[in-house]
């Protein structure tokens, strides 16, 4: 059981994890950029571009801690069966 | 959620193919030196724009991977903006097309690295600077560059999957709201925010590429 709480507790919390984590750094770098386009109005395309790239790449650990939630989703147990153990124990 | 069949989403990248080759071949019908036609002024639009693209991050040497990673921009917008067509699959939703676009690319780079700059060159770049530290270089280093097609190829996979699952569960909330008697696109915010993702995706898997291949043949001058 104590290894089911753990996995639900793993499944619950890894996600929002990153995301807060991503959320800052992306909110930084928005932040930095466009910083850089109030100092700078004739550089904003250079500026834009790179910051959507950057954008992307701190996204995409986001998207790998998503993928370990799909992998660990499908292992959690029903809520039935669960149920059932716990009337039947 | 089953996993789509990778011969089903091989099936629909041929699709893709196929429309692309078709569209060329009849862009590319009767060229004019000055262009008159709205539809060949369009087309030598994209290809400059992707070859000053190209040439942006590569530098001089860029011009003969042009095509390469026009190619592979234009082929996974394509492939990204196929889901959202009604009774499509995105091909780039399932790991085995992300998988191979990622392997194809990591091949790509390490032999323009290797026809640039010679072989030892390349593997002294892999060994690092000092050279009595390349044991402990060399080990981190192979590693690094093989995280390269693995994040790639996870960045695109796990972006358009994501996408879609979200859509799915979106489009299953369509008569719940008024329960079953008025129907809300409650999807349609995603399909905009979708269609923004399938660019910047498709932006991004080619400028890391014509970045690693820049790196692989600049050599030792960019250190």
């Amino acid at each position: 059981m104590n290894y089911f709480v753990a996995l639900a507790l793993a499944v619950g919390f890894g996600l929002p994890l990153a995301v807060l984590s991503a959320a800052m750094a992306q909110g930084r770098t928005a932040s930095t950029a466009l910083e850089g386009i109030a100092r700078q109005p004739e550089a904003a395309g250079r500026i834009q571009t790179a910051m959507i790239i950057g954008l992307a790449l701190i996204e995409s650990l986001v998207i790998y801690a998503l993928l370990m939630f799909f992998l660990l989703q499908v292992k959690l147990p029903e809520t039935e069966a669960v149920l059932k153990i716990i009337r039947g124990g | 959620m089953e996993e789509a069949s990778p011969w089903l989403l091989f099936a629909f990248s041929v699709l893709v193919i196929i429309a692309l080759g078709l569209f060329a071949i009849l862009s590319t019908r009767r060229l004019e030196r000055m262009p008159t036609s709205r539809r060949q002024s369009l087309v030598e639009l994209v290809v400059e724009s992707l070859k000053n693209f190209t040439m942006g991050i590569i530098g001089p040497k860029g011009e003969k991977y042009t095509p390469f990673i026009g190619t592979l921009f234009i082929y996974i917008l394509a492939m990204n903006l196929l889901g959202l067509v009604p009774g499509f699959k995105a091909p780039t939703s399932g790991l085995s097309i992300t998988v191979s676009l990622a392997i194809v690319v990591f091949l790509v780079y390490n032999a323009a690295g290797i026809l640039e700059t010679g072989f030892i060159p390349y593997l002294k770049h892999l060994a690092g600077e000092p050279l009595w530290l390349a044991p402990l270089m060399f080990p981190i280093h192979v590693i690094g560059e093989l995280a390269r097609p693995l994040s790639l190829s996870i960045r695109l996979f796990g972006n358009i999957f994501g996408e879609e699952t979200i859509l799915v569960i979106l489009a299953g909330m369509t008569y719940v709201i008024i329960p079953y008697v008025v129907a809300i696109p409650t999807q349609f915010p995603i399909v905009l925010f979708d269609v923004f993702i399938a660019f910047v995706q498709a932006l991004v898997f080619s400028m890391l590429s014509a970045i690693y291949i820049s790196v692989a043949v600049a050599g030792h001058e960019a250190h």
